[in-house]
């Protein structure tokens, strides 16, 4: 089989390059800057797309390469890159499979997984699909073959025009790739809350993280520790979840943990359905006695 | 300059309602109150701020089913100001929801801006401004978290990962909102009440395509957790630090 990816990023990119390899042949689309972190993943040939990228001179280069001579055009599904896949999908009047964290290929068919009813079912079908969107995060990545080709394009002109830009800090943080998750919810109730929750940070040697009201409504995290259905999707060792409630979206993001720890005031709250631990209280009392009991 | 717009609205079943079966993991779907889908409401509430910024129109498609008076009355009690139902919708399938839209905005003509969530809260699709963009023709300004009309043009501010932008384009566009944009407001009681009896356009889909997929099961995630759960604090953060323990070693 022959497939043609597009992801933005070098990570997304080397998960579905990793995931794809052993089927076929695996051509490539990036972003500026990003071949050089993704070209040891087995991909055969990779463009690099030079310019500012929007969704329409993006799509514009995408649709001016052979499309129909690929089994499969796999996009990862970044807010660019459902946008792309959207023109894509209506440019070559082929529908398209759209945010799928999982898919296997049974004879002729693409066999996908989703989740539906807002995280409530996982949905599995089956199709002829040429297009599918893939959630950032769903594949882990490792080393491949070298990359043989690396071509530049230069994007053409967009319609749309970028009038301001303000990138924010980079931070070393990456959730993903994290052991142990330290993961906050609206239950801290303020953002100086956190301070006290650091001990157990540091003492798990973990990463904070937490629920999306807490990133994106309070900012009281930076929005790349959100974790759940539209954050990351992350797989400690262990997950301890303070003060969430446990809202399936927010399930959605952490069910590759493999002990989840739940501290809730709330003993009917839906996260201790999806723990291994839970204990039913106030957190700004049990968290201080586990930092003492784990410095034993 | 007044606005024409065209905003998208999606009707979904009350989905914080579902319970799955705990036998068969099957979601219980009977009698479970529809509404209108997260994000749409959104993007209602955007529609009707810019009108109310700029002077104009707020027109509301929803493809759904003669059940979906009740989301448009919602829609005409926040502001909206002519409503059409297109039925025939049997599912999940945006490419036939995109078809059936463009259609009827090509048959309204006279817009300088569509609105539409950037995900809808129950598929999580996300297709739709692609779609729309590429069969209408037109500029697709994706997951806003502000907009101004500006003269001939729309600008709107997009919170990305690694940063935020102010990008524009000439109208007609399409744009996309995220959940962060706005809070919809709650229509007052007389307001609802008025809706209650603004006429609503039905008229059925004209447009069929077959569904792209076959659904081969639609079930609650299996959860093997142990659920251990400890009321007495002292035990469970004993049992707690021993099993975070074991897996750091
Ligand atoms: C389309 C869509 C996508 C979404 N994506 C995500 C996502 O990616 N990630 C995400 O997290 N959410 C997401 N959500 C939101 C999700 O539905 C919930 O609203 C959210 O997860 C709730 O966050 P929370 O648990 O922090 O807050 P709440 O639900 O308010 O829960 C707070 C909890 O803290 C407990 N508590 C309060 N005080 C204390 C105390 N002193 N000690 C112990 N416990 C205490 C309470 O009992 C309660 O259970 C999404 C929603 C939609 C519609
Ligand atoms: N059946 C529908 N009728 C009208 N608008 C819709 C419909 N389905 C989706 N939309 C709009 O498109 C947005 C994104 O949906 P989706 O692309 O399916 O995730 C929603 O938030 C709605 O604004």
């Amino acid at each position: 089989m022959k497939f043609l990816i597009f992801a933005d990023d070098a990570k997304s990119l080397a998960g579905l390059a990793t995931k794809l390899r052993d089927n076929g042949e695996v051509s490539a689309v990036t972003l500026e800057g990003q071949p050089k972190q993704c070209s040891n993943y087995g991909i055969k040939s990779l463009v690099e797309l030079k310019g500012k990228a929007f969704p329409d001179n993006v799509s514009h280069v995408l649709l001016s390469m052979d499309l129909n001579s690929y089994d499969l055009i796999v996009i990862s599904s970044s807010p660019l890159g459902r946008e792309v896949a959207g023109i894509v999908s209506a440019k070559l009047d082929s529908p398209a499979m759209t945010e799928v964290f999982d898919f296997t290929f049974s004879p002729g068919k693409l066999v996908t997984k989703r989740f539906f009813f807002g995280g409530k079912t996982i949905m599995e079908e089956e199709s002829d699909s040429k297009i599918v969107t893939v959630t950032p995060g769903s594949f882990d990545s490792n080393n491949g073959e070298n990359t043989d080709k690396i071509e530049s394009v230069e994007l053409p002109g967009s319609k749309i025009s970028l009038m301001e830009i303000k990138e924010k800090e980079k931070s070393s943080t990456n959730i993903e790739n994290a052991n142990i998750i330290v993961s906050v919810g609206r239950g801290i109730g303020k953002k100086e809350a956190i301070e006290s929750i650091m001990p157990l940070v540091d003492v798990t040697h973990g990463e904070l993280a937490g629920s999306r009201p807490v990133c994106l409504d309070y900012k009281w995290l930076s929005e790349e520790r959100q974790v759940g259905l539209s954050g990351k999707k992350v797989k400690p060792k262990v997950y301890i979840a303070l003060g969430i409630s446990g809202q399936i979206q927010h399930i959605a993001g952490m069910r590759g943990a493999k002990v989840v720890v739940a501290i809730n005031k709330d003993r009917d709250a839906p996260i201790f359905q999806e723990c291994d631990y839970g204990i039913v209280g106030d957190l700004f009392q049990i968290v201080p006695k586990l930092v003492e009991a784990l410095k034993k | 300059m007044s606005l024409n717009i065209i905003v998208l609205v999606k009707q979904i079943i009350d989905i914080d309602q579902i319970r799955n079966d705990q036998k068969t993991g099957e979601p219980i779907l009977q009698n479970i109150p529809l509404r209108i889908e997260n994000l749409s409401k959104n993007a209602i509430e955007a529609a009707v701020q810019l009108k109310e910024k700029n002077g104009g129109k707020v027109t509301c498609i929803i493809f759904g089913t003669d059940k979906s008076n009740t989301a448009m009355k919602e829609a005409y009690a926040m502001g909206v100001d002519e409503g059409h139902i297109i039925t025939g919708y049997s599912g999940n399938n945006p490419y036939l929801t995109a078809k059936v839209i463009a259609e009827k905005i090509r048959a309204i003509g006279d817009y300088n801006i569509v609105i539409l969530g950037n995900q809808s809260a129950d598929s999580y699709t996300g297709l739709l401004p692609g779609l729309l963009s590429s069969m209408l023709d037109v500029s697709l300004l994706g997951n806003a978290v502000n907009i101004e009309a500006d003269g001939e043009a729309i600008k709107i501010k997009r919170v990305l990962d690694e940063r935020d932008e102010v990008i524009s384009a000439k109208m007609p566009c399409v744009i996309s909102v995220t959940q962060e944009i706005n809070q919809p407001r709650l229509p007052p009681v007389l307001q609802i009440m008025a809706a209650g009896r603004k006429p609503i356009n039905m008229e059925p889909a004209k447009i069929q395509v077959k569904a792209p997929s076959r659904v081969l099961s639609n079930l609650a995630p299996k959860s093997d957790r142990k659920r251990e759960i400890y009321e007495d604090v002292d035990k469970g953060v004993e049992t707690v630090a021993k099993a975070i323990r074991g897996e750091i070693r």
